[in-house]
């Protein structure tokens, strides 16, 4: 680039930040009122969860917390890291555990959860629920049957081509007419139902992708070596399809965390559910600004820690790498 | 194994009809339990209700049919413009990350990392409540006129809905566009700048005729699905009050209590979208890479 051009853009950035930058400040200094996120803490975070109940939610943040610290900061061998993935697995069904209760808690109904807890449930589950079925959908979209491979087609097209807004309208309102009468799902489940069917989908092309990446010659490799076409598949072909798709996957975590709030439309109190019915508060009228700042940096916090847990899994799976 | 595989998908097929069955049998209990059935009558009953926007004539006496044709048109409007802004946008932005001057790549990369990190549906919120319905009620500016009321372009009036849309969608869909032209051109082997600055070729005429010939067959592909995308969220245009195809049909739904019917002409309105788009850029495509084929 031209040396003069060069400069005038240094010049006319720098004043627009430097412009940028005053009014943030004067705003910031001047005209900003974080009552309205200060005094309604709990309410982000939990929601209108039974207040003598609170810390069962909060403390399967403070677990998710410690964990995340300890997968990207802890030692990188020893007798735990073994069982991280595991442990990993298992947050899932602690927090349902926590926050609906049962056993040996007190039951809590699901018209009462909300806030962040809300997102990260409705994100954790159905993440956990689409992945198995994205496989599966990968795999039979790849298969030589024809009834396997038209079926899976069909659905995964059919469900790229709608938006995310009308699935999740079918989850609340249309999933109870295809039940039988008395049969009921509460509105939690029938929305993690309609994120994990739609999000399968997606990750099913994702995984395809990594089948594809994998030259035919494992295959025949492990057929030579005497596997079953089932044991390379879960042997051979899968693990590395896998590893080829994280990060492709991970866009899909990210995407499927910042889809929750599309439930604040349906009517759930998430997190940007229960912003809403705060802003709609006379108390804290017009305090949009504050709000949604708020919520941006949870949400971006939220989903730059789940990139960088990715991004350690990816280095940590990586078969180049000496040092596992 | 031929009879094997052969009785898996009989099975399978077994499976999937008995479960469509089921589903089905269902629908059909619950329907004539509440007393509904599919009819498609409603259709031509009038609305009743008004609409803040639309390109054709509408009045609430219309039809159901012309008001879900409003919303489907309104739909249009606002992904047509969108489309063309956030191409512009993501270009822009694109280049810039690979710029010489390292202010505006830093900022073209903090753009990008911002945005694909927060939820769309926040965006589209502060822009409406905050950035749009913020500005002051009498109108300022010349030649474009904003004020909280709707903006004027060069005489042409535009709602403060219409606006917050697709000033959401744009700066969304141009951060990812953002990095598909980056990736697209990283792609280009960097022997291939050096080889044509080496000829004496300018910057501008390397980058037309080396640099993106290579670069865009990469691109198109994952900018139709970006494309698609935007489609897709526009229908989010419903949490700030802009009557499109979703926004209508959900009143429609809500007023008739035709869900079904609502629903499966959502779908068929939705998919007649995708196939113009997709359609559209399979032409580009095929033009694109012709005439750069011929051009070589």
């Amino acid at each position: 680039m031209n040396r003069w051009l060069n400069r005038s853009v240094t010049l006319v950035l720098t004043a627009l930040i430097g412009w940028g930058l005053w009014s943030v400040l004067h705003w910031l200094l001047l005209a900003a009122d974080w009552r309205v996120v200060v005094s309604n803490l709990p309410l982000y975070v939990v929601g209108s969860y039974p207040v003598d109940q609170r810390w069962r939610p909060l403390l399967w943040m403070v677990a998710l917390v410690v964990l995340i610290g300890f997968t990207l900061l802890g030692p990188r061998r020893g007798p735990l890291q073994r069982w991280l993935p595991l442990i990993w697995l298992a947050m899932a069904p602690l927090g349902l555990w926590l926050v609906a209760g049962g056993l040996v808690l007190e039951p809590v109904s699901t018209r009462d959860w909300g806030g962040f807890t809300l997102t990260l449930l409705l994100t954790f589950g159905s993440g956990l629920l689409a992945l198995p079925i994205g496989v599966l959908l990968a795999l039979g979209r790849r298969s030589r049957l024809p009834v396997l491979r038209l079926s899976s087609t069909a659905y995964i097209e059919l469900m790229r081509a709608v938006p995310l807004i009308a699935v999740l309208f079918f989850g609340q309102l249309l999933i109870p007419l295809f039940l039988p009468p008395g049969l009921e799902i509460n509105r939690v489940l029938r929305a993690v139902l309609a994120f994990a069917f739609f999000a399968a989908a997606y990750i099913a092309e994702d995984v395809r992708g990594g089948l594809q990446a994998i030259p035919p010659m494992q295959r025949e490799a492990a057929a030579v070596l005497g596997l079953s076409e089932w044991q390379s598949l879960q042997l051979v072909v899968l693990p590395q399809a896998l590893r080829i798709a994280l990060p492709s996957l991970t866009n899909q975590a990210v995407g499927l965390l910042q889809n929750t709030s599309l439930m604040a439309i349906l009517g759930l109190v998430e997190l940007l559910g229960i912003s809403r019915s705060l802003l709609a508060n006379p108390v804290f009228i017009g305090r949009f600004l504050e709000v949604y700042l708020w919520l941006a940096a949870v949400y971006w916090l939220a989903c730059t820690a789940m990139a960088l847990l990715a991004r350690h899994l990816e280095l940590r799976l990586d078969p180049l790498r000496s040092d596992r | 194994m031929r009879r094997r595989s052969l009785l898996l998908q009989v099975g399978v097929a077994a499976l999937l009809l008995a479960l469509l069955a089921l589903l089905v049998n269902n629908l059909a209990v619950n329907l004539l339990r509440t007393g509904l059935g599919l009819d498609f009558g409603w259709l031509g009953r009038p609305s009743g209700f008004a609409l803040a926007e639309s390109a054709l004539p509408y009045s609430p006496s219309d039809s159901y049919l012309w008001a879900l044709t409003i919303g489907w048109l309104n739909s249009l409007k606002v992904i047509a413009a969108g489309l063309v802004l956030a191409t512009l946008l993501g270009v822009a932005a694109g280049a810039a990350r690979s710029s010489s001057n390292r202010l505006l790549r830093s900022l073209a990369g903090g753009y990008v990392a911002v945005i694909r990190q927060v939820p769309l549906l926040l965006q589209l919120l502060f822009w409406y409540f905050v950035a749009f319905l913020g500005l002051p009620e009498t109108p300022i500016g010349g030649l474009i006129q904003l004020s909280n009321q709707g903006i004027s372009m060069l005489g042409m009036p535009l709602s403060v809905e219409f606006c917050a849309v697709l000033t959401g969608l744009t700066v969304f869909t141009g951060a990812s566009i953002a990095e598909i032209v980056r990736g697209g051109v990283n792609a280009v082997p960097r022997g291939q700048w050096e080889a044509f600055r080496s000829l004496g070729l300018s910057e501008g005429l390397g980058l037309r005729r080396i640099v993106l010939p290579q670069a865009l067959p990469a691109i198109l592909p994952a900018l139709t699905s970006q494309y698609l995308n935007l489609a897709k969220n526009s229908t989010l245009a419903i949490a700030v009050g802009y009557a499109d195809l979703y926004a209508v049909s959900d009143t429609t739904i809500t007023q008739t209590g035709r869900a079904i019917e609502g629903f499966l002409l959502l779908l068929i309105s939705f998919l007649l979208l995708n196939l113009l788009i997709s359609g559209g850029m399979a032409g580009i495509n095929a033009t694109v890479l012709g005439r750069m084929r011929r051009s070589r």
